[in-house]
């Protein structure tokens, strides 16, 4: 029995960037479902909706694989508590992803004309704030062969960094748009009310749990 | 005839012994580089024997004198009251023998139980064991023993201070650079500068001294530190050469590129660690198959106790093919599933893990330390994973290392101890009177 080969555990890093991976790919399709929204095609949402699904379900596999392979006798280069919320936080992303495509594909709900252009710009920037998380996330596997230190943490810190007034900016165009709904409250019914508050909601968290594991992924560059 | 029968007997078992340190233990050593994917499966073998042979015939020798007469003091055995004539020499003999079966059995009962033991712990506790029996508590020299025990708790622990800083280096001049090619270009031959050094040292200082005797004194007396620097300086300008011309252009490259290249420079150097590892494994390990058989060997020939024994180079030569059988055989698979377990093993780590376990299984070979290589290079990997180098370690091998002290030494001297009575009862007279038949002069 060799010492030397049972010293070693699976790097969960590899892993870990895949469901970074996996997430964006789920991200990315917010867009052609918002077009499809605009366009009122319903088939389409029904397409990407079961695509969504599929893809988170592929993203959790892989989040419990990486939970699996990672006892606790295994000592990380990073703290185990930051990289198992930055896992899950991560995943949130997603399932946010697919309750944003649950929203459309549930109700025909149509967006009010004078709603689109604001709501596109929203949208636009939850998916500023994801893919800012995404390439920071990516890096992981790099962080791990630089030892989480030196120029390439500093790049990724730096980028991370960004992260806190995109959201901030995605919470101010989210406001805006509510107060354009409300404002049109008398010519809308109140259950498409519900499912446009419903639609800002999920697509809010997207952003929302892309600043968080953003923090935690900096939490983990950061301590030892 | 007799006495032929009986070195016979005890090099087929020290042979054994060899045997199980070549097809379990090598691998270990180099893991490393093949591990970090540096060298295939059949190379790697082929230079593990080939470095692990070297290693046990020219430096052997120091330890081998350790587990002979380090821990148990043969003059005390010779000088207890009331032995007949060759009595001594044959009680020894037995001694010696019953270790060195106890150390094979524990082996293999602790390899069926699936628990690691390092076959240094397994000698030392069945030395002291019979000891103990043969001649009482104070024919043990508890204070050598002390310093065993001793370097057993440092060996891990100073492979791990220096893996940490050695990995904290590479990192730090070039891994963490912003542009890690042109910063290998500049730090690494410096590294491999340090590392020639170590490597020449490890084999001209305790290597050629022991082969070449007086004959040599210039290169193997202070002047081997200069040798060592000649050496490392034009390995160091021959390694900046290739590198430079290895990497030119490559500078503006994505950094995940960069890295790859970097790591491919490397793994040259992660090959010829693992080798001095390899070699300074072969140079502690290889005494504890041939110690025991050593003492034999010599009493057996001149049927008197001495301090002094030259080990005759047959002795390693025996333990040196051993270690090679073992490899051979079954070192190879044992070697593929190291191979495939530990592929978070860079070839940067590697070199850093290499280079601080060569460093201290070399300082404890000089200082006639039994020590684990394999528990040194665990430290050291350790270290890489506090520097934040590895990604996932298991912590709880520290754990199996105390407990193979703490089992391992005991059970093989209880196994020793018995040995040795049986061997008393039993066969005492035999020996006795073959000594005697063989040199009619010492009775």
């Amino acid at each position: 029995m060799s010492l030397i080969k049972e010293l070693f555990g699976q790097s969960p890093f590899g892993p870990l960037v895949e469901h970074t991976k996996k997430v964006h790919e789920c991200v990315k399709l917010v867009e052609p479902l918002s077009q499809a929204l605009m366009k009122g095609d319903d088939e389409e949402i029904h397409r990407l909706q079961d695509r969504v699904s599929k893809l988170e379900y592929e993203a959790d596999v892989i989040k419990h694989e990486i939970r699996e392979q990672l006892p606790r006798r295994y000592f990380l280069p990073v703290g185990r508590d930051e990289l198992e919320n930055f896992l899950r936080c991560q995943d949130k992303i997603a399932d946010s992803v697919q309750d944003f495509a649950v929203v459309l594909f549930i109700r025909k709900t149509r967006v009010h004309p004078e709603l689109k252009d604001l709501f596109l710009e929203f949208v636009e920037q939850v998916l500023k704030v994801s893919n800012t998380l995404n390439e920071a996330a990516v890096e992981l596997q790099n962080l791990a062969e630089t030892a989480f230190g030196g120029a390439e943490a500093a790049s990724v810190l730096d980028q991370i960094s960004g992260l806190g007034e995109q959201e901030w900016n995605a919470d101010r165009m989210q406001r805006r748009l509510s107060r354009k709904i409300y404002s049109l409250e008398h010519e809308l019914d109140p259950v498409t009310i519900l499912f446009y508050d419903k639609m800002l909601h999920t697509l809010s968290r997207v952003a929302n749990e892309a600043e968080n594991t953003g923090d935690l992924l900096r939490a983990m560059i950061l301590k030892g | 005839m007799g006495c032929l029968t009986i070195i016979l007997v005890t090099a087929l078992l020290g042979l054994y012994m060899a045997w199980n340190i070549g097809a379990n233990d090598v691998a270990n050593s180099m893991g490393c580089a093949v591990g970090s994917k540096s060298i295939s499966i059949k190379w790697a073998v082929i230079a593990a024997g080939i470095c692990e042979f070297a290693g046990s015939v020219l430096v052997g020798a120091h330890v081998t004198d350790t587990v002979r007469k380090g821990i148990v003091d043969p003059t005390m055995i010779a000088s207890l009251p009331g032995l007949g004539p060759g009595e001594a020499p044959a009680l020894l003999l037995i001694g010696m023998a019953a270790s060195l079966l106890a150390a094979a059995v524990w082996l293999n009962v602790a390899t069926w139980m699936g628990m690691p033991v390092s076959t240094s712990h397994s000698i030392v506790g069945a030395v002291a064991g019979y000891g103990i029996i043969a001649a009482g508590w104070n024919a043990v020299h508890w204070g050598r023993m002390g310093q065993i025990v001793a370097s057993w708790f440092l060996s891990p622990l100073a492979g791990g201070v220096l893996g940490f800083l050695l990995f904290m280096m590479i990192s730090r001049l070039i891994l963490r650079r912003r542009r890690p090619v042109p910063a290998a270009v500049s730090i690494t031959p410096f590294v491999v500068f340090f590392m020639m050094v170590v490597v020449t040292l490890a084999i001209v200082y305790k290597g050629l001294k022991h082969l070449t005797g007086e004959r040599a004194e210039w290169i193997t007396g202070n002047g081997a530190f200069l040798v060592a620097a000649v050496v490392g300086l034009l390995s160091a300008l021959v390694a900046r050469l290739l590198i430079r011309r290895a990497l030119r252009g490559k500078e503006n490259l994505p950094l995940p590129q960069q890295l790859e290249l970097v790591e491919r420079v490397f793994a040259p150097l992660v090959v010829v660690t693992s080798c001095a590892v390899a070699f300074s494994h072969g140079a502690n390990d290889v005494a504890n198959a041939v110690g025991p058989l050593a003492a034999i060997v010599d009493i057996a020939s001149t049927c008197t106790v001495k301090m002094r024994v030259y080990v005759p180079v047959w002795v390693l030569v025996l333990g040196g093919c051993g270690i090679v059988a073992g490899l051979a055989t079954f070192g190879y698979r044992v070697m593929r599933t190291v191979g495939t377990k530990i592929t978070q093993m860079t070839p940067s780590r590697g070199v850093a893990a290499a280079i601080a376990a060569t460093i201290t299984v070399l300082v404890c070979t000089r200082m006639k330390l039994p020590v684990s290589t394999t528990h040194t290079l665990v430290g050291a990997v350790l270290g890489i994973g506090l520097a934040r180098g590895l990604a996932a370690v298991n912590r709880q091998v520290t754990r199996n290392i105390f407990g193979s002290w703490f089992i391992t030494v005991p059970a093989a001297a209880i196994l020793a101890m018995v040995f040795f009575l049986l061997g008393k009862v039993l066969l005492l007279e035999y020996v006795r009177q073959t000594l005697c038949q063989a040199l009619p002069g010492a009775a």
